[in-house]
This record gives C-alpha cells, sequence and structure tokens, in this order.
C-alpha cells in the first residue's frame, strides 16, 4: 500500500543503482554491495560522528555539575530536565544525541526494503536462474525472508548483540530504567525484523557494528581527555561566558565576584607578564 | 477546536505513535532538546492543528541537528 506513494519508488530507483553500481561496475557479490552500500553511508555521515566525539568530551568535562542537578531535583522529572537543558545552554554544552541524523537513515533503509523486496524485477533475474545472493555461506539468499533458512537465526543472533553493544555506545541517558529499555529492546525488535529479507538485517548488523567501532574509537578519544578539577573550571568559566554570549545586559546584572585568595595572585602574575612583555 | 476539525491533528499524532513504537525504538537516543522532538510534534499538532503543527514540528526537527544547541524549547 504505502509503495503507491512516488517518493518510495524513486527512493528504491536510487538504491537500486547504487547495488548495481557496487555489483557490476567493482564486481562485488549481491550480499557484499548491501555492506558496501552501509558503509558509504556511515561515511558519509562521519562529520557528525566528529561532532559527537566533541560533545561527548564536553559533556564528560561537566558531568559532576550535571550529576549534582540530578540529584536536586530528584523528584521531579520535567523539572530537572529543564534544568539540564538551562545547564547546557549555559555552559554552551551540545548534547552528543540529535533526532536529525538518526531520521536520515530512514530513507536508505526504506529505500533497501523496497529494493530487497523487488529483487529480482529490479534486477532482471530469472526464478530458475543460477545467481549468487548468499553471504558468507550461511544466508543462500539475502533476498529471502530471514526466518527461511536456518542461517536466518544466526542472523538475527548477531543483530541482537550488535544491536546492544551499539545501543550501550549510543546511550546519552544516565537513567536506569532507558538504559535497560534500549539494552532490552532489540529481544522484542527482533521479532518484527525476522520478516525482513535477510538483507536488511545484513544491513542493521553492519551499520551496529559500524556504531560499535565508533564508540570503541570514541571512548578512546574521550578517555584521553584529563578529568577537569572543579576549582579550576570555576575560575576559567567566567570570561568564556562573557565573550560566547556577547550580551552586555547579562554581565551588568551579575554583580563583579570577588576573586577567591586562591585566584588572586594568580591573575597578578597574569597582569604583571603582559607588561613586561610590551 | 470542534471535535471533528481534532480529527487530521488526532492522525498526525497517531502517525507519531506508530514511528515511536516501531523505528525509533531502534535507536537509542534521546532528544537535545526539551520537550523532546516527537513530544513536541504531538503538543503543536494538538494546539495548532495539522498544517501548522506540522511545519512547526517540521522546523524543530530541522533545528534538532548536531550544530544547534539544544535546550529548553517549549511549543509556543
Amino acid at each position: 500500500m504505502l509503495y503507491t506513494i512516488p517518493i518510495f519508488s524513486q527512493l528504491e530507483g536510487v538504491m537500486k543503482h547504487v547495488l548495481n553500481f557496487f555489483h557490476s561496475s567493482i564486481g562485488l557479490p549481491w550480499a557484499w554491495s548491501i555492506v558496501a552500500t552501509t558503509v558509504v553511508v556511515r561515511m558519509i555521515l562521519v562529520p557528525l560522528t566528529i561532532r559527537q566525539i566533541h560533545s561527548m568530551q564536553n559533556l564528560q568535562k561537566h558531568a559532576p555539575q550535571m550529576k549534582e542537578i540530578q540529584k536536586k531535583y530528584k523528584q521531579d522529572r520535567q523539572k530537572q530536565n529543564e534544568e539540564l537543558m538551562k545547564f547546557y545552554r549555559e555552559n554552551n554544552i551540545n548534547p552528543a544525541a540529535s533526532c536529525l541524523p538518526m531520521l536520515a537513515q530512514l530513507p536508505v533503509f526504506i529505500a533497501l526494503y523496497y529494493t530487497l523486496k523487488h529483487f529480482n524485477e529490479n534486477f532482471g533475474i530469472k526464478p530458475n536462474s543460477h545467481v549468487d545472493l548468499s553471504f558468507l555461506h550461511f544466508i543462500p539468499s539475502i533476498s529471502d525472508h530471514t526466518t527461511s533458512h536456518w542461517g536466518g537465526f544466526v542472523l538475527l543472533f548477531v543483530y541482537v548483540a550488535s544491536q546492544m553493544a551499539s545501543s550501550f555506545f549510543m546511550m546519552t541517558t544516565t537513567d536506569k530504567m532507558q538504559r535497560v529499555l534500549f539494552m532490552v529492546m532489540p529481544l522484542f525488535f527482533v521479532f518484527v525484523i525476522a520478516h525482513f529479507p535477510a538483507g536488511l538485517v545484513l544491513y542493521w548488523v553492519t551499520t551496529n557494528l559500524w556504531t560499535v567501532g565508533q564508540g570503541l574509537i570514541t571512548r578512546r578519544l574521550v578517555g584521553k581527555t584529563p578529568a577537569p578539577v572543579i576549582e579550576r573550571r570555576s575560575s576559567r568559566t567566567p570570561p568564556k561566558d562573557d565573550g560566547s554570549s556577547g550580551n552586555g545586559a547579562k554581565s551588568e546584572a551579575q554583580p563583579p565576584q570577588p576573586p577567591s585568595a586562591s585566584q588572586r595572585p594568580r591573575q597578578v602574575r597574569r597582569k604583571k607578564k603582559r607588561t613586561s612583555r610590551r | 477546536m470542534t471535535a471533528v476539525s481534532r480529527i487530521p491533528s488526532l492522525l498526525g499524532v497517531g502517525l507519531i505513535w506508530v514511528w515511536r513504537l516501531t523505528f525509533g525504538a531502534l535507536f537509542p537516543t534521546t532528544c537535545k532538546y526539551h520537550p523532546s522532538c516527537s513530544e513536541y510534534a504531538v503538543q503543536s499538532l494538538r494546539r495548532h492543528g495539522l498544517v501548522r503543527g506540522s511545519v512547526l514540528a517540521g522546523w524543530r526537527l530541522l533545528r534538532c541537528n548536531p550544530w544547534s544547541r539544544g535546550g529548553f524549547d517549549p511549543v509556543r
């Protein structure tokens, strides 16, 4: 029914050309063309990932203060969220997750679904002709339903494992209930995905594995940033805030805070250095 | 709004629920805004009807990208 919407057939047309390029021009088997397409899609999304790594580093820096806010508004979830969002804005934090990149993967998924569904018609394959649609010797055909062969169950198992692993890396929430929910979700979703063509599950497994790899690299990069000392940060934030907001009224409203005893000597020393250089 | 004029926006809300239960469940991401994009869409559809509500929700989705700052952003 949904197929009657023109955009779906257009998406299918694009995916057909992409798969055909990998198969006919580069010479990959059909199943590996799907893997290659997935990798290309994820490579296009890499700039977003780099941005996410920066966000995660920033989030980690401010983690202690955010925990304090969460503790303060433990009873009122709505208020807790609002305060957290305010804190993000004040400190120029960009939370790692956002909806648009997530939504960007939807057309790819739909396109692949329809391309695989009409695989034989799309690529002019006759029903009894011998075309290799297998994947790693355990999936006989990527256009068949996943559960039509024992290999499909292996693939579904890999899917659940990889989905759980990618959930683990992608999660930005610290809420325990939500974390558990996201980890358990693939166990339910597997019943839906079992009705899809095996090639679509292959797409999901590949994209999940990419996420896991990305997560591992991100962790390593984020782990390298030194954990900041809270006192040092409090002395650093005010000038940063003035510069980024550029809001004169805001700075006027705040009474000038007397520098603490630990800060004073440092500031004086800096001034002296500047004058001596000039 | 009368009950009849509410039907289109309720259809939109139904679609958002379909998204939430199917594809949305696949991605373990939380929105950078509060209320979240889907919650914002439900609220704006209820308040402004199908056409204006969808435009507002679409604009919010575009804002929910890695380069925006996020934060508290209720439906006006």
